[in-house]
């Protein structure tokens, strides 16, 4: 069954078309990449499915259900989960503060939504930062803090926006091992990203856009061939005819 | 010793001083400043709520005052309510205006949001100061109401000395001390610092914002409103200046920027620390300098501002738990945990 599934999605600002009648679906269970050069519309088609923008056209399924407009808290409680491409961490709070308030959407009580975020952290081998005031961590600190937020609301689907943009190799990795981790435990996942190494490794399937449009689709390495794609990041120059 | 000892018995301590303070202290003077004191402490705390934890700045809360003051007295002088009822009137009405008031307001940011409130506040004041009758209700504009001092007792909340008034205003504070701990603790706390904070990030984490801020608003205006009556109990005669007056909305900022923000500590400590200053200023200098309190209000504020921007309560309770940690023997913790204390 898909799990999400955009129909024609559209988004105008003002004269701008930043997504241009883009469809794509996602199975439960599988991990999604999507691409393209800076600019292309990605974060864009990300905000129009976490509901921070409505859609101008088109329509977004989200477990069979239509999700056009819905506010994003009411997605989150639903099991729609994301994080941001610029970190938005509680600065002045500690690390366990930033996961608790996600754990809070599936519990009212303070020992619980605790218990929960702690495991989360656990999982994300972050417990030794728990206390650290979210503002001293580091950029890979920050990103991971996201995964952890975004994690302890009990998603089904999780949009990761650029989780691993400015991490070293070495985090790179560690980051694709989480990743992975998640989607064995059920977790469907849906990840922009422009770290090539990471995102072919961690895909099953890539979605390219460009100027808001689907110019290709498919595994990773028939995305790597495509002829547009290698157009749309490297020029006319290099196609090889 | 272990620290959770000491803990308890200084609270306990505080608890003896605070109960027993009008055994020791004779001169009615200095009880009705410390009243005054405790009044502050209780609306800088109410608004907190609100200016602390949601992380806006409202300067509107005298409205909500004169809302609880004239609702009370209006209520007794003409239909002949006890006050204690006129109270919780006063307070649900002031909920309602304080829901209606975050509705438009709360998608406003900083400094908007602020004089948003102000021209809110002050409006409210000019109508009541322009009103004689609404309806059947006699507010009597500029003049004011007078509450005679004839049916003194508890169910009248009227008394001939200031202990009863002590009392109830240390019961308010301490009620609405628990209220906060517990609140700050608690779902609503959580989310209302995130959504204060980060409201972008706190959406996508399940937060409703506007909605946890109308709540604390709700509340903030409430229990902004109780402490009206108490004041128009307390001193008997009110008027839209007395009890609508932006003062009361810039003083409650002062304390609460001044002793810390979002904290707990933080609006009783800034109501210690510049209550006896605006009171002995008014006392020594009232009639050669008055207002002279609000400009060393203001340049505390500024030294606070840059050197501890997140209020007095930071160092001091910094200082409290050296100080814990050096009685009981153990060992500094690492790091003190920023969301509480």
């Amino acid at each position: 069954m898909n799990i999400l599934e955009i129909n024609n999605l559209v988004k105008d600002f003002g004269g701008l078309r930043a997504v241009d009648t883009l469809s794509l679906s996602i199975e439960e269970g599988e991990i999604l990449g999507m691409i393209g050069p800076n600019g292309a519309g990605k974060s864009t088609a990300f905000n129009c499915i976490a509901g921070v923008y409505a859609p101008t056209k088109g329509d977004v399924y989200f477990t069979g259900k239509k999700i056009n407009g819905v506010r994003p808290w009411n997605l989150c409680k639903n099991g729609l989960a994301r994080t941001f491409q610029i970190v938005k961490p509680f600065r002045s709070k500690s690390v366990l503060y930033n996961v608790m308030v996600g754990s809070f959407v599936t519990t009212d009580k303070t020992a619980v939504a605790e218990e929960k975020a702690l495991n989360v952290l656990k999982i994300l081998s972050f417990e030794n930062k728990k206390d650290e005031r979210a503002g001293n961590l580091t950029i890979a600190e920050l990103k991971r803090l996201e995964v952890a937020r975004a994690l302890a609301t009990e998603p089904k689907l999780l949009l990761f926006d650029e989780v691993m943009a400015g991490l070293r190799p070495a985090e790179v990795d560690e980051m694709v091992q989480i990743i992975k981790n998640l989607r064995d435990q059920g977790i469907t996942i849906f990840v922009i990203e422009h770290i090539m190494r990471a995102i072919m490794a961690l895909s099953d399937r890539i979605v390219v856009i460009h100027f808001g449009k689907k110019i290709a689709e498919g595994s990773p390495q028939e995305v790597a061939s495509d002829e547009n794609v290698i157009k749309a990041y490297l020029g006319d120059e290099y196609v090889v005819s | 010793m272990t620290r959770k000892n000491i803990n308890t018995s200084a609270f306990i301590l505080l608890g003896f001083v605070a109960f027993g303070l009008p055994l020791l202290l004779r001169s009615p003077t200095y009880l009705h400043i410390i009243i005054l004191l405790y009044l502050y402490a209780y609306l800088t705390t109410s608004w907190n709520l609100v200016g602390g934890f949601a992380g806006v700045l409202p300067l509107g809360h005298s409205a909500f005052i004169g809302i609880g003051a004239y609702a009370s007295t209006i209520l007794s002088l003409q239909y002949g309510i006890s006050p204690w009822i006129g109270m919780i009137v006063g307070g649900i009405l002031a909920a309602i205006v304080g829901i209606l008031i975050g509705f438009p307001t709360f998608k406003m940011r900083g400094a908007y949001f602020a004089l948003a409130t102000i021209a809110f506040g002050e409006g409210i004041r000019v109508m009541v100061e322009n009103i004689d009758n609404l309806g059947p209700l006699n507010i009597n504009g500029p003049r004011g109401l007078q509450i005679p001092p004839t049916n003194i007792g508890f169910g009248n909340y009227m008394f001939a000395s200031k202990e009863p008034y002590y009392y109830i205003i240390l019961v308010m504070l301490v009620g609405v001390l628990a209220l906060t701990y517990f609140i700050s603790r608690s779902k609503l706390g959580y989310y209302l610092n995130a959504g204060g904070e980060e409201p972008e990030a706190a959406m996508s984490l399940g937060v409703n914002v506007a909605q946890a801020k109308l709540i604390a608003m709700a509340m903030s205006s409430f229990l902004t409103a109780l402490a009206g009556t108490f004041y128009a109990q307390f001193t008997l005669y009110i008027h839209p200046k007395s009890v609508m007056s932006l003062d009361f909305s810039f003083e409650i900022a002062f304390i609460a920027l001044i002793g810390g923000r979002g904290s707990i500590a933080g609006p009783v400590l800034g109501a210690l620390l510049l209550r006896p200053v605006s009171d002995f200023s008014r006392i020594y200098f009232g009639s050669t300098l008055p207002g002279l309190h609000l400009i060393i209000f203001g340049t505390v504020l500024i030294l606070v501002m840059i050197f501890q921007p997140r209020g007095l309560q930071e160092p001091l309770s910094k200082f409290y738990n050296t100080l814990l940690d050096r009685i009981s023997g153990q060992t500094p913790q690492r790091e003190v945990k920023h969301e509480y204390s």
